[in-house]
């Protein structure tokens, strides 16, 4: 089955340091992203990057500040009801949004699993 | 030089003492194809057979061995195919020659360098997709993330990067990675640039390879794509 549909894909750059109420940030907002019942979120880390504040995130034997960014692709509404919410969870950072086209794949298992 | 896509191939089948100008004619046409600079020709003695001639011809009776099938088979492109058959049909006094239309899917040559040919380069408008999956998504006993990578290259997709997240949940329902240090269930997203047209063509494949997930497609400039090609490969347009 296939269904395509507009959508907006949102990614937030921050770094990995970066935490909300005790937690790191990321996972803070994943939660925050499911309990909005948001189609998906997915975390990525990146080997290393400079954001606004210029210092270098780099990966260190033993403090971990890498950069990390969101991906998160739901219907604009879904979205635009998104923004308010991490914008005031994230202190530094970026948020950027996009037009995309969605595609969700939904094949019947090969094997009859 | 042999490239990928259609091509044809021509077989002929010979009798071993059948003989031109002195010398056998399958060796003459190994020449002859040899001086036109066809990509390659592969001739094979057969086991046994039998012809026009009605006449079963094999290895074990030795009266009949001198007499054994001989095939020639060579690929290339259908305008040369076409510039060599007159006179190919012509030397063969006593035989078949049948061509078919093939698919040529590889043509590696490692032994000569690549001749340094000038880079292709892409710019302008493009398309990119970014494929959603988990790391534990198999196909066909690979991992998913792998065996899509190894389509895309066959497909001469301009490049395609796989990026391993630390923590998500989507389309599953289930939360990748989390609070385990080891999970084996990460999320991973393929991002794939290139023009509209080849892009639309992958996307098929890869749909068909996946079970479940999300492929996102969005317009993008391409600034710079500068590679060089090895001659054998074809150069299409905005690479």
């Amino acid at each position: 089955m296939r269904t395509v549909k507009q959508a907006k894909l949102l990614r937030l750059h921050f770094a990995e340091s970066d935490r909300y109420q005790g937690k790191p940030l990321y996972e803070a907002i994943v939660q925050r992203c499911r309990e909005m019942q948001i189609a998906g979120a997915t975390v990525f880390r990146g080997l290393e990057g400079f954001g606004e504040s210029a210092e270098i995130h780099r990966g260190h034997i033993l403090r971990h500040d890498q950069p990390i960014v969101v991906t998160i692709v739901d219907t604009p509404e879904n979205v635009a009801r998104l923004i308010p919410e991490v914008e005031q969870m994230m202190d530094t950072g970026m948020i950027v949004a996009s037009d995309v086209e969605c595609v969700r794949i939904e094949n019947p298992p090969a094997d009859g699993k | 030089m042999l490239q990928k896509g259609a091509a044809q191939k021509v077989t002929i089948f010979l009798n071993e003492d059948t003989r031109r100008h002195f010398s056998s004619l399958a060796d003459s046409i190994l020449t002859f194809l040899l001086h036109k600079g066809v990509a390659g020709a592969t001739a094979t003695r057969a086991m046994a057979g039998f012809g026009v001639h009605q006449v079963m011809h094999t290895a074990s009776v030795e009266a009949l061995s001198e007499h054994l099938p001989i095939r020639i088979e060579f690929i290339d492109s259908p305008q040369k195919v076409e510039e060599i058959m007159p006179a190919l049909y012509d030397m063969v006094s006593d035989g078949v020659i049948e061509v078919q239309e093939t698919n040529v899917v590889k043509v590696a040559n490692q032994e000569r360098p690549a001749p340094k040919t000038p880079h292709i380069e892409m710019r302008g408008a493009a398309r990119m997709m970014r494929i959603y999956m988990g790391e534990s998504d198999r196909w066909q006993g690979q991992p998913l993330y792998e065996a899509m990578v190894q389509r895309l290259k066959m497909m001469d997709i301009a490049g395609a990067t796989v990026y391993r997240g630390i923590l998500g949940y989507g389309v599953k329902g289930h939360t990748h990675g989390g609070r385990l240090p080891f999970s084996r269930d990460l999320p991973v997203m393929i991002a794939v640039v290139d023009t509209q047209e080849k892009l639309a063509t992958a996307i098929e494949a890869m749909e068909a390879m996946m079970q479940d997930g999300l492929i996102v497609l969005s317009d993008v400039e391409v600034i710079r794509l500068v590679r060089s090609r090895p001659e054998a490969e074809p150069t299409h347009a905005n690479g």
